[in-house]
């Protein structure tokens, strides 16, 4: 066993002998301003519902998945500037969002691939015939291709988002200890 | 059928880097990486007879948008048989790396993520040398740069593992960007990204911005393969990357850069008659070759080591290229091959020294050969590969490099060429001392007490490694077949611009719109002959006898002891025969001699190499304003 491995090993037994001390402190959440809950409360479902539907339309409007990935993901943010750090981790799970965009990264190259299945090429538009020229459904695999790259780019900002977050934990100190008096 | 197969092996890679990640069980993400590449590797084998035999060229357009009135509109992959040439040296590196790493990594956590990226990285790569379409190039470029970073980073325990990272983060995105812009230029220019459209349009217009173009496109592949001066991050990045990465890095990255190089200067520009490119290339490699073997040679770690002797080689295969001729190109190319097949394998090697015993410091190691002499063997395979010892591949590719500079000094006419010979001939032997120097520092030598229970390194591990071992021996022993039928239509292919336009934008495109006309050379390669491995084996024979006739005849009887006047054996001066002294001789104090002699350029260089990436950055920054400027001079 290599010396740096028995290094990692030894600090991994030291800290599962450190037991949780008795009495935990009570978990309180830093209150932001009212006027930033109040905020992101109004903007949150605006931004979903606006980030979707630039999803959907990427066919035949301007945007796309990309864009409206972004613009979801967005609520990320406004949670953790209403609400801090420790709720917007408890609201999103990063496990999910993690296999949610390899899923739709699975999804994207196995639509691709229906082009060669159909006889035409990588990434070729099939089905495009059915619905009517400027519907929602009318675009064929192409917008399918696009809502994949919606879902990929929303769980993956959203993920790097919580992830930088994470790392930064940028008021995990002041959480914990201060309490209701910041609302005032 | 056979058209879908490139897109295909690209997209074997990326579906396996994401469904590796979805999949908790160990054996069963093992088994989808396994998988994915040896998919991607059989469908570029399948490849082999159509494009390396049969000289097909493959054009696909991705989504089926061919180009409309003569323009290219969508997004081109073309593989003929430079591109998979590449691709089957790119898809075999990964597969063995991919083998090393599942045993390698056992005391590592996220190795989840660690697959993930680097069947990304493969991807990437693989898109690369297959993709038809500048940007579509660039977009690859970045996606290889990113994951590389990332998995030279993977060790993050390990001192020095971020600052790598940070470094090679910083002078990767100078080259990134050279390419960025050196496209953007080329899109204002000629408003096409598509690489048969932009040969066909390029050809014989020496505009200021394609000329700008050119500079800037060519120092951002530079970059990517580490030559000078963007070496020293190499170092930095295969110190701290897990072994299995320095694979992918030395054998695939540095490759991309290579072939980055002959497209654009061969088939997008087709600037080689020119020669003052040719003296450009020439000169870079001779530099990169020497400074980096010099560089090596005072390294006191293995893989550091290695890394510098990576670039050293990449020199060796650029000054091919910089030939301009058929014969050069496919020795050139050949050198490239071999340089992922041995790096890799030595590459290994210092993985299984890491893994079994905690360390690549040179200064600590010693005496394995007694531990781990299944190791040892397959090093001294590598080792005797890279210094272009016979009957190993090294050498042959060497001596047709030597072969080729020769003859186009003989053409030419030309002093400078000469000197490039002798400067290869001194890196060679250069190469050899320092492998000397590793082999006596880690393989031989007093073994210290710390290391007195290393085991041998799992077979697990050494059966890929037999993959490089067996090929190092193989292509080495039948040089002909290899330039024959491999390397030889590579060149071909290089060379062929006219087909290559023709296969992407319908035929007599080429002959319509190229001003100049696309003549391709005979490929000739048996000037001087290949070498003759009986001949070398009596002249080996030869002088060892003349050696055992030395030692047995010579000055002091058998087993005499040195009455030396040193207060240690090791500066005595030994004939043969004597009694064995006990010396513990480090890796530092072999070739002081020859150090001492050089110490002000060796300390010039220690200085110069200062770790600090705002030099590195600065000496990035100037290369590109040295090579715009040279190629604004001369073209």
């Amino acid at each position: 066993m290599s010396e740096q491995v028995r290094d990692v090993a030894a600090v991994e037994q030291e800290t599962a002998n450190i037991q949780p001390p008795e009495n935990p402190p009570k978990k309180v959440y830093r209150e932001r301003h009212v006027i930033a809950r109040t905020g992101a409360d109004i903007f949150s479902p605006i931004a979903l519902v606006m980030g979707m539907c630039v999803i959907l339309h990427g066919n035949i409007s301007p945007g796309g998945g990309f864009q409206g990935g972004v613009l979801v993901a967005s609520v990320v943010v406004m949670i953790y500037l209403a609400y801090g750090y420790k709720m917007a981790m408890r609201t999103f799970n990063l496990e999910v969002l993690h296999n949610c965009e390899s899923v739709a990264a699975i999804l994207y190259i196995v639509i691709a691939m229906i082009g060669i299945l159909s006889g035409g090429v990588f990434g070729q538009n099939v089905f495009y015939q059915i619905g009517e020229t400027g519907e929602l459904f009318s675009g064929g695999t192409i917008s399918y291709m696009n809502f994949a790259v919606g879902f990929k780019v929303l769980t993956g900002i959203a993920f790097l988002i919580l992830m930088m977050l994470s790392i930064l934990s940028p008021d995990a100190e002041i959480e914990g200890e201060v309490s209701e008096v910041l609302d005032e | 059928m056979m058209q879908h197969f490139p897109v295909l092996a690209i997209f074997a890679l990326f579906l396996g880097a994401f469904v590796s990640s979805l999949i908790r069980n160990k054996t069963a993400r093992n088994g989808v990486v396994v998988l994915s590449v040896l998919t991607s590797f059989g469908l570029l084998c399948a490849l082999v007879k159509p494009v390396m035999l049969e000289g097909e060229i493959i054009s696909y357009w991705l989504g089926g948008w061919k180009p409309v009135a003569d323009y290219a509109i969508g997004i081109g992959l073309e593989v003929d048989a430079l591109s998979l040439f590449f691709g089957l040296v790119v898809g075999l590196a990964v597969i063995v790396s991919a083998l090393y790493s599942f045993r390698y990594l056992e005391y590592d956590d996220a190795q989840s993520k660690y697959y993930t990226l680097y069947l990304i990285l493969g991807g990437g790569v693989l898109g690369l040398v297959l993709s038809g379409d500048l940007f579509n190039i660039y977009v690859m470029v970045e996606i290889m740069t990113f994951a590389a970073v990332a998995l030279t980073a993977y060790r993050n325990f390990m001192p020095g593992a971020l600052e790598a990272a940070f470094k090679y983060l910083v002078i990767g995105s100078i080259g990134s960007t050279c390419i960025l812009v050196g496209t953007a230029m080329l899109y204002l220019q000629y408003h096409t990204l598509n690489l048969a459209q932009l040969s066909a349009l390029i050809s014989g217009t020496a505009m200021p911005s394609s000329i700008l173009a050119f500079g800037l496109l060519i120092v951002g592949f530079a970059c990517k393969a580490f030559l000078v001066p963007y070496h020293p991050i190499a170092a930095d990045a295969h110190g701290t990357a897990p072994s299995s990465i320095s694979v992918i890095i030395s054998g695939v990255l540095t490759k991309t850069g290579v072939y980055g190089i002959i497209r654009v200067c061969y088939c997008v520009f087709r600037a080689m008659d020119q020669s003052a490119v040719q003296v450009f290339l020439v000169l870079l490699g001779t530099i990169s070759m020497f400074v980096c073997v010099t560089m090596a040679l005072a390294q006191h770690d293995f893989k550091r080591l290695l890394a510098f002797h990576s670039i050293s080689q990449i020199g060796y295969v650029i000054t091919a290229i910089g030939l301009s001729t058929t014969f050069g190109l496919a020795s050139g190319l050949y050198h490239a091959m071999n340089h992922t097949i041995f790096k890799g394998l030595l590459f290994l090697c210092a993985g299984c020294v890491l893994h079994q015993t905690g360390t690549t410091k040179l200064d600590e190691l010693g005496g394995l050969s007694k531990r781990m002499p299944k190791t040892c063997t397959l090093f001294l395979i590598g080792a005797a590969s890279i210094s272009g010892i016979p009957p190993f591949n090294g050498f042959a590719s060497k001596w047709l490099i030597y072969q080729a500079v020769y003859q186009r000094a003989s053409e030419t006419g030309n002093l400078f060429y000469v000197f490039v010979v002798l400067v290869a001939l001194v890196t060679s032997v250069l190469t050899l001392a320092s492998f000397v120097k590793v082999a006596q520092s880690v393989f031989f030598g007093q073994l210290p007490e710390k290391l007195k229970d290393t085991q041998e390194a799992p077979a697990a591990m050494r059966a890929p490694m037999w993959i490089f071992g067996g090929l190092c021996i193989l292509t080495g022993l039948f040089p002909a077949v290899v330039v024959n039928y491999f390397t030889g239509p590579a060149a071909a292919a290089a060379l062929n611009a006219g087909s290559y336009i023709d296969a992407m934008m319908g035929a007599g495109y080429a002959g319509r719109l190229s001003t100049v006309p696309v003549t391709v050379p005979a490929l000739q390669i048996n000037t001087l002959g290949f070498y003759d491995p009986i001949t070398w084996i009596v002249l080996l024979l030869t002088v060892l006898l003349a050696f055992t006739i030395v030692s047995l005849m010579g000055g002091r009887a058998r087993g005499a002891r040195i009455q030396g006047e040193a207060i240690d054996p090791k500066y005595d001066t030994f004939f043969g025969g004597e009694a064995g002294e006990y010396s513990q001789v480090g890796g530092a104090d072999l070739f002081w001699g020859f150090k001492h002699n050089l110490r002000h350029y060796f300390s010039f260089m220690h200085g110069a190499h200062s770790g600090v990436v705002n030099d590195y950055a600065l000496w990035g920054i100037t290369a590109v304003a040295v090579t715009v400027a040279y190629m604004f001079l001369f073209l």
